[in-house]
């Protein structure tokens, strides 16, 4: 099997959830209630948590250290989807994405539960039970502000509008989607997407917002192969501030 | 002025001429009670209380306010007004005291879940559930089907059906729980890194 195909998968994983896991965890301290602000925290910890995951797998691959790979690249070697980097926002905002990233995360790695790479597949069991929590909060959510007040309603609306050509920019595919598929070890991104539309769909018409025609909208993707927005590069400075003054640093 | 931060809306204005108002409410979200359950095989314990707008919301909250740390299997809220309390002792004085024989009453009897606490301070836990048709007719059940030799100080009844149980496939909530063990204060080892810190800078 192709190494390059496999790390190419693992690396867009890992970066869309290390980037997530930052720009979500800028959240504590400011969540809307404390107990939000604890569940969004935690979450934005798992997914730090199931990067380096991802990153160790690689590491076994013959790549560079977890820390090495997460803090000393810049922003063109990052294949997380642009959708992950842009800034926080309002909660409204942040709370779509989160609804929209994690639907799609967790049925990634339900899929992954039965890829032929034996790691991954091991470690996707794990990470499902954890995204299971994620997309439930996310879900619960969605289904509350969706329906409860003209404002909710409006500005989740908004939101879901403004951030679904970059939704949609997390299924961009890989040079390898072929390979991946035909040798079992991910069934593919365009089949993802498929799933991914039905549960959104499905969740959406419980509330009283509307989803636009996807095939009307044109994705904004080229993270994967390291074109980014403006975004990402300050994000990484900060991430890495500790790391850049003192490798050896445990904190 | 209006901000996102509910305490800034509630300043009164300053210096404006008025009728006297009713007080407005609190926009604050009512309280649901956690109970959690460490271990398999052991019983749920109140773990304390989460804002929350309904209980579905309440359980998501629940989950990480009071289960992020340390070890849990299960959990379960219900909102603080489906509490039912019996009256508190303190001492060797046992809460069955007061608890007296409920006259049969018509209706169909519904499942209470019964939590008692016997240490001060401590939580209460749960030992099981009766069939009463009432809150007051679940604590004389509990006295008579549940009581044991033990002084209990006070005692909880919460109809079964007011509580939003974890599911059986949301069990897996807390698989990977005992392996977060960075979340535990003491992995920090707080200690051993100001004394290498001084150490080094004595240097």
């Amino acid at each position: 099997m192709n190494d390059l195909a496999i790390k190419e998968l693992l690396y867009k994983m890992a970066d869309d959830q290390l980037i997530l896991g930052h720009r979500n965890s800028e959240w504590t301290g400011f969540g809307p209630l404390l107990e939000e602000d604890i569940a969004f925290s935690s979450m934005a910890q798992d997914k730090v948590g199931q990067s380096y995951a991802l990153y160790t797998i690689l590491h076994s691959l013959g790549e560079q250290e977890p820390d090495t790979v997460a803090f000393t690249r810049n922003a063109e070697q990052f294949h997380n989807s642009i959708f992950t980097e842009l800034p926080n926002g309002e909660y409204d905002f942040s709370l779509i994405r989160h609804f929209l990233y994690d639907t799609a995360e967790i049925m990634r790695f339900d899929m992954l539960t039965e890829s032929s790479f034996q790691p991954l597949a091991e470690l996707a069991v794990k990470v499902r039970a954890e995204l299971r929590y994620h997309t439930l909060h996310a879900n619960t959510w969605v289904k509350q502000l969706g329906s409860a007040t003209e404002e909710s309603v409006a500005r989740l609306q908004k939101s879901l509008e403004h951030a679904l050509p970059y939704a949609l920019g997390m299924f961009e595919e890989s040079p390898y989607e072929k390979e991946l598929i035909e040798t079992g070890v991910f069934a593919g991104e365009k089949k993802l997407q498929e799933k991914w539309l039905v549960k959104i769909s499905a969740i959406i018409n419980e509330t009283r917002l509307q989803l636009p025609d996807l095939s009307t909208l044109q994705p904004v993707s080229g993270g994967r192969i390291g074109k980014h927005s403006e975004h990402l590069q300050p994000l990484l400075n900060e991430m890495s501030e500790v790391f850049r003054i003192d490798p050896t640093a445990e904190w | 002025m209006n901000s996102l931060d509910p305490r800034v809306n509630r300043l009164p204005s300053v210096g404006q001429p008025g009728q006297a108002e009713p007080k407005a409410p609190l926009d604050q979200f009512g309280t649901f009670e956690v109970f959690v359950q460490p271990k398999e095989g052991k019983p749920f314990q109140h773990e304390g209380a989460v804002h929350a707008p309904n209980l579905e919301m309440a359980f998501v909250l629940a989950k990480e306010a009071f289960t992020r740390r340390f070890q849990c299997v299960s959990l379960y809220v219900a909102d603080t007004r489906h509490v039912f309390v019996s009256p508190m002792t303190e001492g060797n004085i046992t809460v069955f005291d007061f608890i007296h024989d409920t006259p049969e009453q018509p209706g169909a009897k519904l499942s209470y879940e019964i939590f008692m606490l016997s240490k001060r301070g401590k939580q209460h836990v749960h030992v099981g559930s009766v069939m009463a048709r009432t809150p007051n007719e679940a604590m004389s059940e509990a006295k008579r089907e549940l009581q044991t030799d033990k002084v209990v100080y006070n005692i909880w009844a919460i109809r079964t059906d007011d509580i939003r149980f974890t599911k059986p496939e949301e069990q897996e909530l807390w698989m990977t729980l005992p392996e977060k063990k960075f979340r535990d204060a003491s992995n920090y080892k707080g200690g051993d890194k100001l004394k290498e810190f001084l150490e080094r800078s004595q240097s």
